[in-house]
């Protein structure tokens, strides 16, 4: 597949649905997003408006994940009116661009929810164990 | 026997005792001499200063076939055309306006603290995720200054990037040429280094350093630092002369108190205004309280810059012969004009005062090179004086 230049070649209506969303790229394994401006109803993989960044879940070697963000054009599509998919608001909330979105709050406290279980569970197993013996 | 045994043991510990006080000492001794070569408060208001650059740039002097000599680049092609003479001396213009671009010297600045900058703190986002993000603003047609980069950390915390993050983001986005992603071996094994260094690469080393770091940089501080100190103990300055690097270095010299060395390789090359000027940089960068100015103005009045040198160079191949040819023979033949004998002897008076100062170091060394140069100088003259004699030249 080749790549299209980051001022898009998508077309569009004046008036129809925009979204800020993400295009996974990359391959298999190997996840890769571009955060991108296109018509609500088409296909993530059909021509874009215009490609406003770029996102890579995996962390890299100093264990960070690195996201690009061409604030500008975001504020722009946004003050147009364009809508954003769950997981773009996320990241756009995460970076502060807008406010943090409330899935995010939602993980933390149920990461941190596991983490104390897991750990609660470890103490038992070992309260155990010494009771055992 | 069991005496004799005992007694090298001991012999042994105390030998080994001995080594490591020494090897301590050198340590001590070489952190001194890497704490000593920073610049103890912010240099850029001095090395920016105009009168300052004017005197970095005439010591850096402008070699042309120094400066566009061949280098190691895929593409060192020329190109041959016919020209009118007046489409020449434009081009030669030109050609002295690119190779003052090509003498930009890095600057000198204090190298940058790095400060922590929190823009939120959230502890509701604590474990957010297992990695924190960094968040690059990519828009379009903002300096690597002032692009914003922030970090949101696992625990919740959105900070603007350290330095160093900044650094890799800013090449990771927007790469400059030449820079790597990596540092090179060069820089993170001090052996290679010292081999580029004893090898006399000081350009090489010099030149890949301003690309990989930023002067606000503390490894760029540190390796330029000890490059300039060991240009100082083989005393090449000649392979710098003519470079962009020359002008920090004399600055470098002349900050910490050693351009006593460079001095005497000035002297013994005969560029006494440059001396002049290396000196005068030490007097305005301590503050001594003597009055270099008026030399200066006088040598400035004699001496043509190193762009108006290089031009008339140029200009010089173009030129027909005049009617006092005879006398401009005599001159290149002895490769000295009568402004210049009396710029020299201006110049002698003022190193001479330096070196009879409490500011020189190495005096016997200087008092002897001086002395050598002085009847090389008288030589010349006489030389000078019985050429224009024989040829009738009306002595001015």
């Amino acid at each position: 597949m080749s790549l299209s230049p980051a001022s898009g070649i998508g077309r569009f209506y004046k008036h129809s649905a925009k979204i800020i969303r993400f295009v996974r790229l990359g391959c298999t394994n190997r996840p890769f997003y571009h955060i991108v401006v296109m018509e609500r109803r088409k296909n993530q993989h059909q021509p874009v408006i215009e490609q406003v960044g770029s996102y890579d879940p995996l962390p890299n070697t100093s264990n960070e994940r690195l996201v690009a963000l061409n604030t500008e054009r975001i504020r722009y599509w946004l003050g147009k009116g364009a809508h954003m998919s769950e997981p773009a608001a996320e990241l756009l909330g995460i970076a502060g661009l807008l406010p943090v979105h409330p899935r995010t709050y939602m993980t933390a406290w149920r990461n941190r929810r596991a983490a104390a279980a897991a750990t609660a569970g470890a103490a038992t197993e070992t309260t155990e164990k010494v009771a055992t013996a | 026997m069991l005496i004799l045994r005992q007694l090298r043991k001991l012999n042994g510990q105390q030998r080994l005792q001995l080594g490591v006080e020494q090897t301590r000492r050198s340590m001590a001794d070489a952190a001194q001499k890497n704490a000593s070569f920073q610049y103890d408060k912010d240099p850029q208001p001095l090395f920016t200063d105009a009168e300052t650059q004017r005197l970095l740039q005439s010591m850096t002097q402008l070699q042309l076939e120094k400066v566009f000599r061949k280098r190691t680049v895929p593409d060192n092609s020329t190109e041959t055309k016919f020209m009118t003479t007046a489409q020449l001396e434009k081009e030669f213009l030109q050609t002295i306006e690119k190779a003052k671009k090509l003498l930009q010297m890095p600057p000198v600045v204090q190298i940058k603290q790095d400060t922590e900058h929190i823009i939120s703190k959230d502890p509701a986002l604590k474990d957010f995720a297992d990695t924190k993000y960094v968040f690059t603003d990519i828009t379009f047609g903002l300096r690597n200054s002032e692009r914003k980069i922030v970090v949101r950390d696992a625990d919740g915390t959105l900070a603007y990037a350290p330095l160093e993050t900044r650094k890799r983001m800013n090449q990771l986005y927007f790469p400059l040429e030449g820079r790597r992603s990596y540092t090179p071996r060069m820089f993170t094994h001090d052996d290679l280094l010292q081999r580029c260094l004893d090898e006399h690469k000081y350009e090489f080393v010099l030149d890949r350093l301003t690309v990989q770091y930023e002067p606000y940089e503390a490894e760029f501080h540190n390796f330029s630092a000890k490059v300039f100190a060991h240009l100082n103990e083989s005393k090449e300055f000649d392979l710098l002369r003519s470079t962009r690097h020359f002008g920090p270095m004399a600055f470098f010299y002349a900050w910490h108190r050693c351009i006593d060395d460079l001095l005497y390789d000035m002297i013994r090359r005969d560029y006494l205004h440059n001396a002049v000027e290396l000196i005068s940089l030490s007097y305005k960068i301590h503050q001594v309280p003597v009055d270099y100015k008026p030399i200066l103005s006088q040598l400035e009045a004699l001496k043509p810059t190193p762009a108006q040198r290089a031009l008339a160079e140029l200009l010089s191949c173009l030129k027909k012969p005049a009617e006092n040819a005879i006398e401009h023979e005599i001159q290149t033949a002895i490769g000295k004009t009568e402004q210049d004998f009396a710029a020299d002897e201006i110049s002698l008076k003022f190193i001479e005062q330096y070196i009879g100062s409490k500011h020189a170091l190495k005096k016997v060394q200087l008092e002897l090179a001086v002395q050598t140069l002085k009847e090389v100088n008288l030589e010349k003259l006489q030389l000078y004086q019985g050429l224009k004699k024989a040829h009738g030249v009306q002595a001015s």
